[in-house]
């Protein structure tokens, strides 16, 4: 098989650079939808990323639509706050923030577990609307596990070493029991 | 076009890393590809390249494209962003040959140390082997499609990024090995017979079919976060039959061509034969690159200078004129936070790219075409000594002082950085301030000994014929090396400014800018020209240890710790005594006692010829990519979030200098929100630093310590890396302070 497959390997380091590269890009982008409520001439939908959403950096997006014909609003001024007891949060959702252009997109940090009461305001030629919904937020990691992944490189890396270490020793030691005795003598 | 096709059309996540990876892999086939397409054209024509870089750009389109960022909304979005995973990409990538330039174009030493024992490993060999069998690969492949588009398992990527990665990652990768049967890249073989790859495609088109099918007629949205997300008045059913006809039809004619194809070639009997090349171009025939004929021009250095010393000149004359507030000063921006990062990055990822284009050169050249100096530099201050304790005075004043928050200071120290070059070239022969004063080339050439790029000899052998030696003596048209560096002697970059005297003057064109392994010479201590070996000069030490301390130091200055420790002590006097006294116990006492500790925890393992200062300087240079690895992940962070804050700064110029009618945009000098890669690109430079400390420490303890047992040396200084690796991460998740930035 190896004889026939010979270089399939010189494939596979290659494979594994692209797979490096594509694997920690394939994301999702918006998030799940949190609530859907129309106010006025505007349906608003709120999408929370991570799903659940979890206490630190959160992504929290609006799409606006036209309730008649579900064409997506682009000129509009949105904000957000969020309330849980005393605490109370403002964060502007802009188009900037967003990878998707057709949402508004938010990125507060989200400081305590619970549930969180989320106001959205819509500000458009003039007039002022909003709504408001409840999200739920969990306990979210510490930022060292967070980031996990990113620490795993270097055991990961430590013990390719190690292996990488080992098949060399392994291959001297097959070149020294393959190599002729030191008294032949080629005739 | 509308509003709303503008901002689809725009929605491009673009990550930077991301961006840098693909270009990477892109330039390592590059480069294989134009050693092999000298040597084995027939096998790698211009249309290999062209598919694999086809095939890397429809990848880059599939998850960075507005596919990606509407995949949450739109089934339809999903599903090409998958065909394209799955049946466009893994062909064309393969049809490109991408093994043998991928190898070809990794660092050769890398590929045969690194990677050939991993690529001669039987067991390895074999495994990969049975992966590309026809029935494995189909099995995989199709059990992996059908897997992820069960309802729950597709909710579950969709509600998690993790998930989703993983969805993604074995689309990719199964898709990978289903196609490698039959594209079958070259110099791969395969001992199956071409007709079964008929009823292979086949087969797998109809798994693809009933999938497709029942997307179009099973009259319910199979998929809820589809339902609650619709877009455009579209339902949610119609969308998830359109998504349905596009994975039917398109999919299956991906499976039918490739069919007929394998079918209509094996009917006509086509087969090439494959031919070893008779003729291999001689390294002469090849032509000088573009660089390197920039580089001999004589233009070249003073070109460079030019555009480094305008910009200096703005930086004083604004600093000294301009406005008050930091973010609006062109010394308060361009300085502190594009130039730093940027120096670091080139000297990671290039060589002492500033030092060829310093701007001090020119008061240099003008003192000495005035004062003609005759005196040497002193005796006792030809060394580094002088050089640690400016370093340490510059970290001691820059957070002492809020060097970053004042732009005339910053002027100030443009300006004393011109008369000091002009005041000490013209006392002194040769590039003295260059050598034994200035901070920033000290800098820079301790870091330049991890830089990728290095002025040496193509030819030793050349060398050994010359005569004149110009490349140190000098010749009427051209000075020779100021800072006594003898070419065939020259070992890394220390002490090299990049000035180019040696490559203009070297009559046989034998000095070049050429790529060398990183870190290299710090394993194998070669006697330097000028410098002798690193183990025998503690004053070298001393001033990595500076440097590699100090980065810990100067980011640590910027996080809440210790902005809350120094707002104890009231009073601006006492900040500078405070600071001091950080300084001294980080920069200092804290790096003194570590390398004492672990030099004698390592000595006794050490061997017997070497003594206690020998083991501290040789070891104090394998903690140098720890250390940059922390300057680079700090002013990555300045650079990331406060990149755009020249704009507005270059609008207020125009503005006020010229009168153009533009209006600053200050709102870029307040960023309200760190680049998403930006934390995690942070960690895997720290990451890329300690492992390539801890390689440096092994090799030196195995090669030149002991042999038999490096653990025992490896451990103490192994020990140090791991702790400041702890050190920096701690750092880099507090938040920072965004200096140069008008929230700050």
């Amino acid at each position: 098989m190896c004889s026939k497959h010979r270089n399939c390997w010189g494939g596979l380091v290659a494979l594994t650079l692209l797979a490096f590269v594509a694997s920690p890009q394939l994301c999702a982008d918006g998030g799940s939808v949190q609530f859907r409520q129309q106010t006025g001439s505007i349906v608003v939908t709120l999408f929370g990323s991570p799903s659940p959403l979890r206490t630190g950096p959160a992504d929290l997006s609006v799409l606006l639509e036209t309730a008649g014909g579900n064409q997506p609003v682009l000129d509009a001024d949105v904000s957000l706050t969020l309330r849980q007891g005393e605490t109370h949060l403002t964060a502007a959702a802009t188009h900037a923030q967003a990878t998707n252009k057709l949402l508004y997109a938010a990125l507060p940090d989200l400081p305590t577990p619970g549930q969180w009461q989320v106001t959205v305001m819509v500000e458009r030629a003039g007039t002022h609307s909003e709504v408001g919904g409840t999200i739920n937020i969990l306990p979210g990691p510490p930022a060292i596990l967070f980031y996990w992944p990113y620490f795993l490189v270097v055991p990961v890396a430590i013990g390719l070493f190690a292996l990488n270490q080992w098949l060399k020793k392994k291959e001297a030691g097959r070149r020294r029991t393959n190599a002729p005795p030191k008294h032949y003598h080629w005739s | 076009m509308n509003s709303i096709a503008v901002a689809a059309l725009g929605s491009w996540t673009l990550d930077v890393p991301v961006v840098a990876l693909f270009l990477t892999i892109a330039a390592i086939y590059f480069r294989g590809w134009r050693r092999l397409t000298k040597l084995l054209p027939r096998q790698f024509p211009t249309s290999c390249l062209l598919l694999f870089w086809l095939g890397l750009a429809l990848l880059f389109i599939a998850l960075e494209s507005p596919l990606d960022a509407f995949s949450s909304l739109l089934l339809q979005a999903h599903m090409v962003q998958h065909l394209l995973l799955m049946m466009v990409v893994p062909p064309l990538l393969l049809l490109g040959q991408p093994m043998l330039p991928i190898l070809r174009g990794l660092p050769r030493p890398f590929v045969k140390e690194g990677l050939g024992p991993f690529l001669r490993w039987p067991a390895l060999r074999g495994f990969s082997g049975a992966l590309v069998i026809p029935w494995v690969a189909w099995l995989l492949y199709n059990l992996t499609t059908v897997f992820w588009h069960l309802p729950a398992l597709y909710e579950l990527a969709l509600r998690s990024p993790a998930w989703h990665n993983l969805e993604h990652a074995c689309f990719f990768w199964t898709a990978m090995l289903f196609w490698w049967p039959v594209v079958q890249p070259w110099p791969s073989r395969s001992r199956w017979n071409r007709w079964g790859l008929i009823p292979y495609l086949l087969a797998a088109d109809l798994v693809n079919t009933a999938i497709a099918g029942s997307f179009v007629f099973s009259g319910k949205v199979l998929y809820p976060s589809y339902a609650a997300a619709p877009l455009g008045g579209l339902s949610p059913l119609t969308d998830q039959m359109a998504a349905g006809v596009i994975m039917w039809v398109p999919g299956s004619i991906f499976y039918l061509v490739p069919a007929t194809a394998i079918a209509m070639k094996l009917m006509n009997g086509s087969r090439t034969a494959w031919r070893f090349p008779t003729r291999i171009p001689s390294p002469k025939e090849q032509t000088p690159g573009l660089v390197h004929r920039f580089l001999r021009w004589r233009y070249a250095r003073p070109a460079m200078q030019s555009v480094f010393f305008i910009a200096a000149a703005a930086v004083v004359i604004d600093g000294l004129y301009g406005p008050r507030m930091s973010p609006m000063n062109l010394a308060g921006v361009l300085p502190w936070i594009h130039w730093r990062g940027l120096v670091v990055l080139a000297l990671l990822f290039a060589g002492n790219l500033f030092c060829m284009a310093c701007p001090f050169m020119l008061p240099r050249t003008a003192a000495r075409k005035l004062l003609r100096p005759k005196r040497r530099w002193p005796a006792f201050l030809r060394s580094k000594w002088l050089a640690a304790a400016l370093f340490l005075i510059y970290l001691w004043a820059y957070e002492a002082f809020s060097l970053w928050d004042s732009p005339a200071i910053t002027a100030w120290i443009v300006i004393g950085y011109f008369l000091a070059a002009f005041a000490i070239d013209g006392l002194f022969r040769g590039a003295s301030f260059c050598k034994y004063v200035c901070p920033i080339g000290q800098f820079n050439f301790v870091h330049s000994l991890l830089s990728p790029l290095e002025i040496k000899v193509r030819s030793q052998k050349t060398c050994q014929s010359c005569k004149t030696f110009d490349c140190i003596r000098g010749n009427e048209k051209q000075r020779g090396c100021e800072l006594y560096l003898f070419q065939p002697k020259k070992a890394g970059n220390f002490d090299c400014t990049f000035c180019l005297d040696c490559v203009q003057s070297c009559p046989h064109d034998n000095v070049a800018l050429l790529p060398v392994i990183p870190a290299q010479t710090i394993i194998s201590n070669p006697y330097r020209s000028s410098l002798g070996r690193l183990s025998n000069r503690p004053d070298l030490a001393a001033l990595v240890l500076v440097v590699v301390f100090g980065a810990f130091a100067n980011a640590f200055g910027m996080i809440q710790p210790f902005t809350d420790f120094v707002s104890r002590f009231s009073g601006v006097a006492a900040r500078p005594i405070i600071v001091a006294a950080l300084m001294a116990f980080g920069i200092v006492l804290i790096p003194a006692l570590a390398v004492w500790g672990c030099t004698i925890l390592s000595e006794p393992s050490s061997g017997p010829n070497q003594s206690l200062r020998a083991i501290a300087s040789t070891f104090a240079f394998s903690l140098l990519p720890i250390g940059a690895a922390m300057w680079a992940a700090h002013l990555l962070y300045h650079l990331a979030t406060g990149f755009l804050s020249i704009l507005p700064v270059m609008e207020r110029l125009l503005h006020s200098l010229l009168r153009l009618p533009v209006q600053p945009n200050w709102s870029l000098a307040a960023m309200p929100f760190l680049p998403h890669w930006l934390t995690p690109t942070q960690i895997l430079l720290l990451d890329a630093g300690l492992l390539l400390t801890l390689y440096l420490i092994w090799r030196i303890a195995r090669d030149r310590m002991n042999r038999s047992r490096p653990a025992r040396v490896f451990l103490p200084w192994g020990s140090l890396a791991l702790a400041l690796y702890g050190i920096g991460i701690w750092i880099l998740l507090e938040p920072m302070q965004m200096r140069g930035m008008m929230m700050n």
